[in-house]
């Protein structure tokens, strides 16, 4: 018996595939992974009563083929989390973005007040933004209101990443932080990417610049990258930061295997871990 | 092939990537097109109406919409899934591209979907170019033509092009494709080479 797409087909005999394109797009799926499938022929499908002519058998192939790529489409852009990448570089430049309007709004209003100067400390509960909205113009706080909404969506956005983060590399952000587990991911280019990366590549995500003038001219090379912004890395002395760094993306490195393979926390490796990181801080 | 005032064009549905309308047809543009590249520097190479094509490495179906509008219908293969939603676009207004996402090294993936071809084009680039093309040999009818887009940067970028070219050219052969003719394709696309076979 020979089965192609429309049908299984036996000697004259033939057995017609049913024609909604959703089951034909099933079947042609099972018929290549069977990997013993024949090249299809439309003369075939007509003589044996599948098909009424070639045009109905291109029409229906084509339909087969939308649904059939569609559906693989869906699934290699859920397998690799493409989402949760998106959200860290929104995040990113989201930060770029207020940085350069709160940048641009002091110094229209320097130039327009004399007596302002940056170097005036702030109280406690005041922002640099809310010190200008005083006295501006109904412009720059039209502006000024934008850059407060940016902030909100900022903290709205960055909660979202470290939940998301939380569900999808949970033992990477039960190690470092939803946030810098995410950050690791977008660096890396993707979950996949960041599950097959050695550790000491994992050490160094962020710190390109860094690490190529090291290659290039022979300056010392980075101890540290993203990681730098977890708690027990940028909070350890100077002297045992590099060591600091270099455990933690270690065991890193194995969570991204875990989260990526088995898809489920490890509480025995997280607690060994956690404990081989707070050792390699307390190292003299 | 048409050609209106020195422009190549096709006959078909406007507006796929901005193209330009001339007197109703669309401009299909050399240097956005490798195949129109060739036509421009002249090749036997013809699509007819009754042709059904094999397109590897189908991108975002800028090629892949002018070569639909010469042939009958048109099995275009695509791995990456962002030029894939772009090509379903494309495959959307028109009845005869079918869109396949996968491998083109893969060809036992989408055997089920594509029946024999009269002519493949193999646009990927991928250092493993040559075997791609050949690997898929299968899906050419006697007779039928395949067009290799040659890049030997992505073959390997430290060997000079001519090396290159030369060991693509035994390789094809000795994969049992007489070649027919070599064009290289500058000035529209420097160190790149077109070759066209066909299967005895």
């Amino acid at each position: 018996m020979e089965s192609y797409w429309f049908g299984d087909v036996e000697g004259r005999a033939c057995e017609p595939a049913p024609g909604d394109p959703g089951l034909l797009a099933e079947r042609i799926e099972l018929l290549a992974g069977s990997g013993d499938a024949c090249i299809p022929d439309w003369r075939i499908a007509v003589r044996c009563g599948a098909l009424r002519d070639r045009a109905e058998y291109l029409e229906r192939l084509r339909d087969a083929a939308f649904i059939l790529a569609e559906k693989n489409l869906g699934r290699i852009l859920q397998a690799d989390h493409s989402g949760l990448i998106q959200m860290v570089r929104m995040l990113d430049q989201l930060d770029e973005v207020i940085n350069l309007l709160t940048e641009r709004s002091v110094e229209w209003h320097r130039a327009t007040h004399p007596g302002f100067s940056r170097k005036r400390t702030l109280p406690a509960d005041r922002t640099l933004i809310a010190l200008i909205r005083q006295d501006a113009d109904e412009t720059l706080t039209g502006l000024l209101d934008e850059i407060e909404r940016l902030r909100g969506q900022r903290s709205l956005l960055m909660k979202q990443v470290s939940r998301r983060a939380e569900e999808v590399l949970p033992n990477c952000s039960a190690l470092a932080g939803g946030l810098v587990a995410a950050r690791l991911a977008a660096e890396a280019g993707g979950i996949r990417e960041l599950a097959v990366m050695p550790a000491a590549s994992i050490q160094v995500l962020g710190a390109k610049t860094a690490l190529f003038s090291h290659l290039s001219t022979g300056t010392p090379p980075p101890k540290h990258g993203i990681v730098y912004q977890h708690g027990r890395v940028h909070g350890a002395r100077r002297e045992n930061r590099g060591r600091v760094a270099r455990t933690l993306s270690a065991k890193l490195a194995i969570a991204a295997r875990i989260d990526y393979y088995r898809k489920c926390a490890d509480t025995e490796f997280l607690l060994k871990a956690a404990d081989a990181v707070r050792r390699a801080g307390r190292r003299e | 092939m048409i050609w209106i005032e020195g422009h190549l064009v096709s006959v078909g549905p406007g507006g796929v990537y901005g193209e330009r309308i001339l007197q109703g047809c669309r401009v299909w543009d050399p240097k956005r097109s490798k195949l129109a590249a060739l036509y421009y520097l002249g090749t036997e190479l013809e699509l007819g109406p009754d042709h059904r094509v094999l397109y590897l490495g189908a991108a975002n179906g800028t090629t892949v919409s002018h070569v639909a509008d010469y042939t009958e219908v048109v099995y275009s293969v695509e791995v990456a899934p962002r030029p894939m939603q772009d090509l379903l676009v494309v495959a959307g207004s028109r009845k005869n591209i079918i869109p396949i996402l996968a491998d083109a090294g893969r060809p036992d993936l989408y055997r089920p979907l594509v029946e024999e071809v009269d002519l493949i084009y193999q646009d990927v680039a991928s250092p493993r170019q040559v075997s791609i093309l050949l690997g898929n040999i299968c899906f050419l009818k006697e007779g039928g033509t395949a067009v290799l887009m040659l890049k030997p940067r992505s073959i390997d970028v430290t060997r000079p092009p001519e090396d290159v070219f030369r060991e693509a050219q035994t390789e094809i052969e000795e994969g049992g494709l007489r070649i027919l003719d070599r064009v290289l394709l500058s000035p529209y696309y420097p160190d790149h080479l077109a070759f066209l076979c066909r299967r005895d």
